[in-house]
């Protein structure tokens, strides 16, 4: 699903004392198949813009378009029902929208809503499931008595089985230890590739953005700072620095080694290893000029 | 979500009502909701009425915002209105409408209930929207102290409000979110038969009450943590101060209070 934001901006209460503006102006686009990172700090506006891409606010001024779909001020689009089934959202801490008997009604319930066939959503359980690798004699526990890691999986099998052509992840490794956030980013990856699914990742994580994404968005309070390419963004590490916001260790590591040995090591998403052998032989070429 | 209702909503500033002792405000307006049954007189609902629009205007909030947030109440007040003109049949009959008569008594009762409805309404509203909860909850507190005596659990209630009051915001948060992400599941609250925007509720409620349930335990175990023991010997950051400015407007209360009785018929 192709999107695209021109000149969005959203308020939040309008007209009372309280009015505070979360995005101004802000214009980006997403293609079709891609996988986008939203990076920011609290406050930037990027829950505000999770909340546009599937109608449940729309923009104070300004329009959205998704897919076939249009947002603005005075355009509601007549069927969010069918914007909803094909844009999935996982919000922040989405383990605490559970709340059926068992985890299969609760993973169900999402294609049950849009008017799917008893037999169909079985068998999107069973997708779902296999999916964000929950094992299948969970599906009649009651999700409450799961483990923190396993009710999140739930939570996403949910949106998953809605069958979404637009999976948006709002920081979907919060809360995770690091061996279960690895897992997790590397399973949205899996199923970004595999299903073609275009993916927007909303994340504090410069390693997340640098590892998975093709396009990149920063964002600074409620405006867009800077937008490319996961290396093109990076490579500016002063820009970066003014609104507080890091570069990813590998890159942060190679400007300290151009810095102490003066070696020039250009940042293109090699892997570790490819990064090591490059590194010893410049490393090697620097003593043997000595 | 709730954008449109002012009531219970505070709104920070540095006017003089902002920063008036809680227990004062508290005061005034419970002798203003009694006296304001004392008037009768056109004169006496004058000074009434100057008296709740000039402390309003004394907030400095902006009066749109106090007007636009009355909005559930305006159908309430002219409802009352309504319907004192239609069962009110006292004086001579004013004009008919079509066959039904319309008496000078409805009317004048009319707007003397529709404007104590609206003056009750209004400066009980200036309580909340000039005073944090907190203060609120702690001027009660230090109200009802002489009921200690009589082994009223002051604090516990004082205790129990502000708590409440704390969460209603965080409640309503969190209602919202739940709201938005099941929404996002195809959740349709706002359109379709009665019963199945009924049934809609369930995914919303179950979720709240487990995290309300969460909430109240991690709050309890938190203040045992830190060796809450109640009442008994605790020390306020905020001490309640009785200031000049308070006297002032005391004594300003009691001077309208003695032109209403006598502007009294």
């Amino acid at each position: 699903m192709d999107i695209s934001f021109k000149n969005v901006s959203y308020v939040y209460q309008y007209n009372t004392p309280f009015e505070h503006r979360a995005i101004e102006d802000l214009s980006f686009s997403v293609k079709s198949g891609s996988f986008v990172a939203i990076i920011g700090h609290t406050g930037s506006g990027k829950s505000t813009i999770i909340q546009h891409l599937n109608g449940l606010i729309r923009p104070t001024s300004g329009s959205i378009s998704i897919g076939n779909f249009n947002l603005s001020a005075s355009d509601k689009p007549k069927n969010l029902k069918e914007l909803r089934s094909k844009v999935g959202i996982v919000f922040q801490y989405p383990e605490h929208q559970l709340f059926e008997e068992t985890v299969a009604k609760d993973i169900g319930f999402g294609p049950k809503n849009f008017g799917i066939g008893d037999n169909e959503i079985m068998e999107r359980i069973q997708q779902a499931c296999t999916a964000v690798q929950l094992p299948n004699d969970l599906l009649e526990r009651s999700p409450f008595d799961l483990s923190g890691g396993q009710m999140r999986r739930v939570a996403i099998a949910g949106v998953l089985a809605v069958n979404p052509e637009l999976l948006v992840l709002d920081e979907p490794t919060a809360g995770l230890d690091p061996r279960g956030q690895q897992d997790m980013m590397d399973m949205f990856y899996q199923l970004h590739k595999q299903k073609k699914l275009t993916t927007i990742l909303v994340t504090h994580s410069m390693e997340d953005a640098l590892k998975y994404a093709d396009h990149v968005i920063i964002l600074n309070k409620g405006k867009k700072y800077m937008e490319g390419t996961p290396t093109e963004v990076f490579a500016n590490k002063d820009a970066l620095s003014k609104v507080q916001l890091d570069v990813p260790e590998v890159i942060q590591f190679l400007h300290e080694f151009k810095e102490r040995f003066e070696g020039e090591i250009t940042y293109s998403n090699q892997s570790i290893k490819q990064l090591a052998s490059e590194l010893t032989n410049q490393l090697k070429g620097l003593t043997n000029n000595e | 979500m709730n954008n449109m209702l002012i009531i219970g909503q505070y709104v920070p500033g540095s006017s003089f009502i902002h920063r008036l002792d809680p227990r004062t405000k508290i005061t005034i307006i419970f002798f203003f909701v009694f006296f304001i049954f004392f008037a009768n007189s056109l004169l006496s609902y004058g000074i009434l009425t100057l008296f709740s629009v000039g402390s309003a205007l004394a907030t400095r909030i902006k009066v749109s915002y106090i007007i636009k947030g009355l909005t559930p109440v305006w159908f309430l007040i002219l409802f009352t209105f309504l319907l004192h003109l239609l069962v009110t049949k006292d004086g001579e009959v004013l004009f008919r409408v079509f066959t039904y008569p319309i008496y000078t008594g409805a009317i004048i009762q009319g707007t003397a209930i529709s404007l104590r409805f609206f003056l009750l309404i209004l400066v009980t509203s200036l309580l909340t929207l000039t005073t944090s909860p907190i203060e609120i909850t702690d001027a009660i507190e230090n109200l009802l102290h002489p009921l200690k005596k009589i082994k009223f659990p002051v604090h516990e209630l004082a205790l129990m409000m502000s708590i409440s009051l704390r969460f209603i915001p965080t409640l309503l948060q969190e209602t919202e979110k739940i709201s938005k992400a099941q929404a996002s599941r195809g959740v349709d609250f706002k359109t379709g038969p009665i019963k199945e925007r009924i049934q809609a509720v369930v995914p919303l409620l179950v979720p709240l009450f487990i995290s309300a349930f969460k909430r109240a335990e991690e709050l309890a175990m938190a203040m045992e943590a830190r060796g809450y023991q109640g009442g008994e010997g605790r020390t306020k950051l905020r001490e309640l101060k009785v200031g000049p400015l308070d006297w002032v407007a005391l004594l300003c209360f009691i001077l309208i209070i003695v032109a209403l009785f006598v502007t009294r018929k």
